[in-house]
């Protein structure tokens, strides 16, 4: 106890500006549907029939359609503040198989302890059609990531096929209440594979003795990167003689490749402790795509990724202007060509679409503003995107004395654009119009008759777009959901993404666009906390690059020899799983933040990377990297790349039976969550390993987790 | 030999079990057995190559005559050369349009002979009569003129210039509608059960991933990875060495696919990995193709689609639809180089392709069809080396095949009386309105009556029609006429 509180002491020494604390209960309660007197049926009423108190009987069969609503009732549960009825996500499993999302409409008041939930007996988006009168289907609520118990309603009549109940019963997890700090030992590891590259003894240590919010704060300051960036310099437009591609690979490829970059993420992700910064630096490059494919040297990027780092924790307003002036941008999206005779029109409309608003006008909660026809608004049209491609014309690279990294000879990637005055545009523009707009347009030049004018008048416009593009509504809502699905779960509740985006629109200081706000908010909300998640479609599949540096802090990676450490190689194993880092096949990521998984209606982005070649893929890429490691190689792994197992072997070593080890790696790769059958089936393959190679048997196990679908869904 | 135990126990699977049948935890990645449909005599397939980030097909079919009656070089040339963007005219590959008066037109100079090419390209194919063009086709909720496109009184498609929605509504042929299923896996709904009613993988197979296209309402596609990864070794697992402990932890991870879970993303993870390890034991004794393949992206995929189509027998295939894709067309700059690199990539390949499908015998069977997400402003972007050009929305694409009634132009005629757009800025045929117009040319063929020619041909019932293309009664002619019965 001597110890603990020393370290509580030390850590109190380190961190000056936050104390560390004990941490509220994580877990939000499963809802409770009620049922009827009719046991197993929900108690269900029409709207008409609603007095405001609880029915004492229940409706005995609706009928699906647009203009069919129920009220169900739920147990009491306390709410946050603005949590309203787009915190429920309500389900329909009908005796077709098929399960329909319905449409979750309002909160009415009653006078008892119950919630009474006003639905609509239609699906959401209807893109799987809509559910029909088939007899009794299954009915529950989601709330904060938590199922309720499914029960029984009657469409069209009662009887029928209805099929055995869904099963949300989960695992319970493991909690070492016996710390001050952090005490939820599953959800910390939860919290750690959302908010890191995957959880690190030292690190859940860390967490469990300073609390989560302690630990956000010291993220937000600690030193980044630790692995020093690599430098190399910018290639000529010929290479030197003795650094070519065809008779110098190796000088080529450390000087003038995307290869120094790709290595770096991949050690600083094994080794930095900077992690928080390094994770939504990645989900931003994910955001604000750029790609080696554009950008071949790892020089560009590196400027390019710097501005993402920087601004990972700073304002969205000035990433979106750090963005917007990168020479590595500038080339990808066409602004360093864009001029007033010739206006590109490609950037002008990706910043719109995909870094800021988006395509359709939403909600603070994320969902779609429809129109009195039930349509979807535009954000903008072809009108604005040439004004503002008018505003964004005539800027390009600085190779002038006046820029540090010019060089005679070199396109300078590295220092913003500069602008050519006689290139820019200068009639007037029309910007985004939306309520609260400050600025909806841009006046002709009317005193742009030298070089220093005309900048000055550009440079104020420039600011006033991304002024305009920054204060539209959708930018909270449209960017929070984003990094929500990096992080945490692919298909946030809309009370979640609100809440999200209530802190981009004000940090509590009154500041908009403040990303600590944001990361904290997406971090602490109760639908990512929590120690186990029992919705059916919380979670998110682990992308290929979370595979290896999850398990590559989990059994730390270490070069192919075991002794030194790995040189962050892996690239071209990631690549074959659909995600070469920094390669994004187009603006639009390596998969599209709307993606359905095919034949369903369960919105999972990273599932746009998973079919029967790339499944394939990452369970061979587990085989290799478990059981042999990563051999070096002499184009772009030094060194190699193994796991190091030495926590697991005398654990796996202890107990001939093999038991000791699963749990442990229940523990330590899946918080818990393991079913018995799962449990027995790999302990059946453990077993198989004669007991005297215990490290045959930790690779067994770790492979068979780590290639299970319950391990590769982070959840 | 590592594969063989895992091989063995997963043919082993596939025969135990019939085609998926153990795979209903997804119900819509299961298939259903026949329903009794005469199953077709021949061999039919269709290839989708899909060019992504909107192709320029204003460079890819160029007037190459000078009647002053309809577009000539001169106007072509007028509007592009000053920014770099025009190609000679000398450099033209010509080919002869009888729809247009026997006119000649010019191919991109990349379609036919290059350097360092290992075939003659597609162009040869025209005078062959072997590949056909669809021109200024794009999407349409339902045909408009430039003033109803102006006043809006009849719907447009969703989001037009924007990469994904155009790119879906190419795939989806449901312009005005967000789905989820796109028309090659609609036709594989309807025609899988009676086609293909012992077929040992889905009807739809895509060597680019699980595209719009490829994804039906009931069925799903297999994706797999292109050549030069052999068939038989494409799906197949490392480490299966047939010791007892290999074959324990084999019946752990097969097992672990195997699990229930309240979590949908898991079921729906383990539904793929299921579908991959049964796949795997039907393509373990793949033969090869011999016709040389270019080694690049596009040429791997045709060439593994190639391979598919000569195991068909194997794998009790009737009917196919294939789907690949090449990127790289997003040309708002360096666009006469990136245009000639891809244009070389795309004929090389296709017709290796061609000359392997003749080589299988199956010339007739096998037609290959271009989709883009739209075509790009006919005003280039831009000048000089960096010339491009932007987001626009009609756009030409070829047919190639020997079922294919080529050399020529189809599709419904724009105002000028021919089925080629009036190459004019702010005229007859361009979106834009006023000084600032750019050449944005509205579709007068929807990708649906392009789509519906080449589903009859491939057999979908005529009743299966609305179906898979739910528009297509908005239109007035369904069979656009390119293709032998």
């Amino acid at each position: 106890m001597k110890r603990l509180i020393s370290a509580a002491f030390l850590s109190l020494a380190l961190i000056a500006s936050a104390a560390a604390q004990d941490d509220p209960n994580p877990n939000s309660p499963s809802p409770v549907l009620l049922g009827s007197a009719d046991a197993g049926r929900v108690l269900a009423v029409e709207p008409g029939a609603f007095s405001g108190r609880l029915p004492k009987t229940a409706k005995t069969a609706f009928n699906a359609g647009r203009d069919s609503e129920a009220v169900l009732f739920l147990r009491r549960l306390r709410l946050l503040e603005g949590e309203g009825a787009n915190a429920f996500r309500v389900y329909l499993k009908q005796p077709s198989g098929r399960t329909f999302e319905l449409t979750s409409e309002e909160i009415l008041p009653t006078g008892r302890d119950v919630i009474a939930l006003r639905i609509r007996l239609w699906d959401i988006a209807g893109y799987r059609g809509q559910p029909t009168d088939s007899g009794d289907s299954w009915i529950y609520v989601t709330w904060r990531g938590m199922a309720s118990n499914p029960l029984k309603i009657a469409l069209g009549t009662q009887g029928g096929k209805a099929g055995p109940p869904p099963d949300f019963a989960a695992a319970t997890a493991p909690n070492t209440p016996d710390f001050v700090g952090y005490r939820w030992s599953a959800d910390r590891t939860r919290f750690l594979e959302q908010a890191t590259f995957g959880p690190l003894t030292a690190v859940d240590d860390r967490v469990r003795r300073i609390g989560l919010r302690t630990w956000l704060a010291e993220q937000f300051e600690a030193p980044y990167p630790y692995i020093p960036l690599p430098d190399p310099p910018q290639m000529p437009t010929t290479p030197p003689t003795d650094c070519q591609a065809g008779t110098n690979p190796t000088c080529f490829r450390e000087r003038y490749s995307m290869v120094p970059l790709q290595q770096w993420f991949f050690r600083e992700a094994f080794y930095g402790n900077a992690q928080l910064r390094h994770r939504t630096a990645w989900a931003l490059s994910q955001i604000l795509v750029t790609s080696g494919l554009t950008t071949q040297q790892s020089s560009h990027a590196i400027a390019y990724h710097k501005i993402l780092y920087d601004g990972a924790f700073g304002n969205y307003r000035y990433l979106l202007g750090d963005v917007t002036l990168s020479p590595t941008m500038g080339n990808y999206l066409d602004m360093v060509r864009s001029t007033k005779n010739n206006p590109n029109e490609n950037y002008p409309r990706e910043i719109l679409q995909l870094f800021s608003i988006g395509l359709f006008e939403l909600n603070q909660d994320g969902t779609q503003r429809l129109d009195g026809q039930g349509r979807p608004i535009p954000t903008f049209d072809q009108t604005i995107i040439n004004d503002l491609a008018r505003v964004f014309t005539g800027w390009t690279y600085c190779n002038t004395q006046s820029c540090g990294n010019a060089t005679p000879g070199i396109v300078n990637y590295k220092d913003p654009m500069v602008l050519i005055p006689a290139n820019h545009d200068l009639g007037a523009k029309t910007l985004l119009s939306y309520p609260g707009a400050a600025v909806t347009s841009i006046a002709a030049c009317t005193d742009c008759t030298t070089d220093a004018a005309i900048l000055a008048y550009a440079n104020r416009s420039l600011k006033d777009a991304l002024n305009n593009i920054f204060g539209h509504p959708n930018v909270g809502p449209f960017i929070g959901k984003l990094l929500i699905q990096h992080m945490v779960t692919s298909d946030p509740s809309p009370a979640y993404v609100s809440r999200v985006a209530a802190a981009f629109n004000n940090n509590g200081s009154g500041v908009r666009g403040d990303m600590k706000a944001v990361i904290r908010a997406i971090l602490l909300d109760p639908e990512a906390r929590g120690d186990v998640k029992t919705a059916p479609r919380y979670g998110k599949l682990r992308e290929p690059v979370q595979i290896v540096t999850n398990l590559g802090r989990l059994f730390p990676a270490k070069a192919y020899n075991g002794i030194d450490p790995s040189d962050g190689g892996v690239s071209s194993y990631v690549a074959a799983m659909g995600q070469n880092p920094f390669y994004s096949p187009t603006v639009f990521n390596y998969f599209l933040p709307d993606h359905t998984i095919p034949g369903t209606t369960i919105n999972a982005p990273e599932f746009e990377l998973l079919n029967s070649g790339t499944a394939v893929k990452r369970t061979n890429f587990l085989y290799v990297l478990g059981f042999e490691g990563l051999t070096a190689n002499a184009t772009d792994a030094l060194r190699g790349t193994s796991l190091d197992y030495s926590e697991m072997v005398p654990i796996a070593q202890g107990d001939p039976t093999g038991g000791q080890l699963v749990d442990a790696l229940n523990t330590k790769m899946m918080h818990g969550t393991m079913t018995p059958a799962h449990r027995s089936l790999i302990l059946s393959a453990v077993q198989a390993v004669a007991a005297t190679d215990p490290t045959l048997r930790v690779k067994t196990a770790v492979y068979l987790i780590a290639a299970s679908s319950q391990y590769q869904v982070q959840k | 030999m590592c594969r063989s135990a895992a091989a063995l126990s997963m043919t082993a699977l596939a025969t135990q079990s019939g085609y998926f049948n153990g795979m209903s935890a997804l119900a819509q990645r299961s298939v259903k057995q026949p329903a009794g449909d005469a199953v077709p005599a021949d061999y039919r397939a269709l290839v989708c190559i899909f060019l992504l980030g909107g192709n320029d097909g204003n460079n890819l079919i160029v007037p190459n005559h000078n009647d002053a009656n309809v577009s000539n070089y001169a106007a072509y040339s007028a509007a592009r050369a000053t920014q770099g963007l025009a190609l000679p005219q000398a450099s033209l590959l010509p080919i002869t349009v009888p729809r247009i008066g026997g006119l000649t037109y010019g191919m991109h100079p990349a379609m036919g002979t290059v350097t360092g090419g290992i075939n003659p390209g597609l162009h040869p194919l025209w005078a062959t009569g072997k590949m056909a063009a669809l021109t200024n086709v794009g999407t349409l909720v339902r045909p408009m003129t430039r003033a109803e496109y102006q006043n809006g009184t009849v719907p447009r498609p969703r989001q037009l210039f924007s990469h994904t929605d155009q790119s879906n509504q190419q795939m989806n042929a449901n312009a005005g509608e967000v789905t989820m299923s796109g028309w090659g896996g609609r036709m594989s709904d309807k025609m899988s059960a009676s086609n293909n009613p012992g077929r040992l993988v889905p009807t739809v197979n895509s060597i680019a991933g699980e595209r719009l296209f490829t994804i039906g309402e009931q069925l799903m596609p297999l994706a797999i990875g292109p050549a030069p990864t052999p068939l038989s070794s494409i799906l197949a697992l490392t480490g299966t060495t047939g010791t007892a402990a290999a074959n324990a932890r084999y019946a752990a991870l097969n097992g672990g696919f195997g699990l229930t879970s309240s979590n949908e993303l898991e079921t729906a993870s383990n539904a793929v990995h299921r579908e991959a390890l049964v796949i795997a034991g039907s393509l373990n004794n793949s033969t090869d193709v011999t016709v040389a393949f270019p080694n690049t992206s596009i040429g791997n995929q045709l060439k593994q689609i190639a391979r598919l189509i000569k195991n068909r027998t194997a794998l009790s295939m009737n009917r196919q639809i294939f789907f690949c894709t090449l990127d790289g067309f997003d040309t708002h700059s360096g666009q006469l180089n990136a245009q000639t690199g891809l244009f070389t990539q795309l004929s090389q390949a296709c017709r290796a392709f061609y000359d392997e499908m003749t080589a299988q015998s199956l010339g007739s069977k096998v037609t290959q069809f271009t989709l883009s997400d739209f075509g790009r402003t006919f005003n280039p972007a831009g000048s000089g080396v960096n010339v491009g050009s932007d987001h626009a929305w009609a756009n030409h694409s070829l047919v190639i095949g020997d079922s294919v009634i080529g050399g020529d132009f189809y599709g419904m005629n724009t105002n000028n009386g021919t089925p080629f757009p009036t190459l004019v800025q702010n005229g007859p045929d361009d979106a834009d309105m006023g000084g600032t117009a750019r050449g944005r040319w509205i579709p007068t063929t929807g990708v649906e009556q392009y789509a519906a020619t080449l589903a009859k041909w491939f057999g979908l019932e005529q009743a299966d029609m609305s179906y898979v293309f739910p528009n297509l009664s908005n239109f007035s002619q369904t069979d656009l006429g390119f293709m032998l019965p």
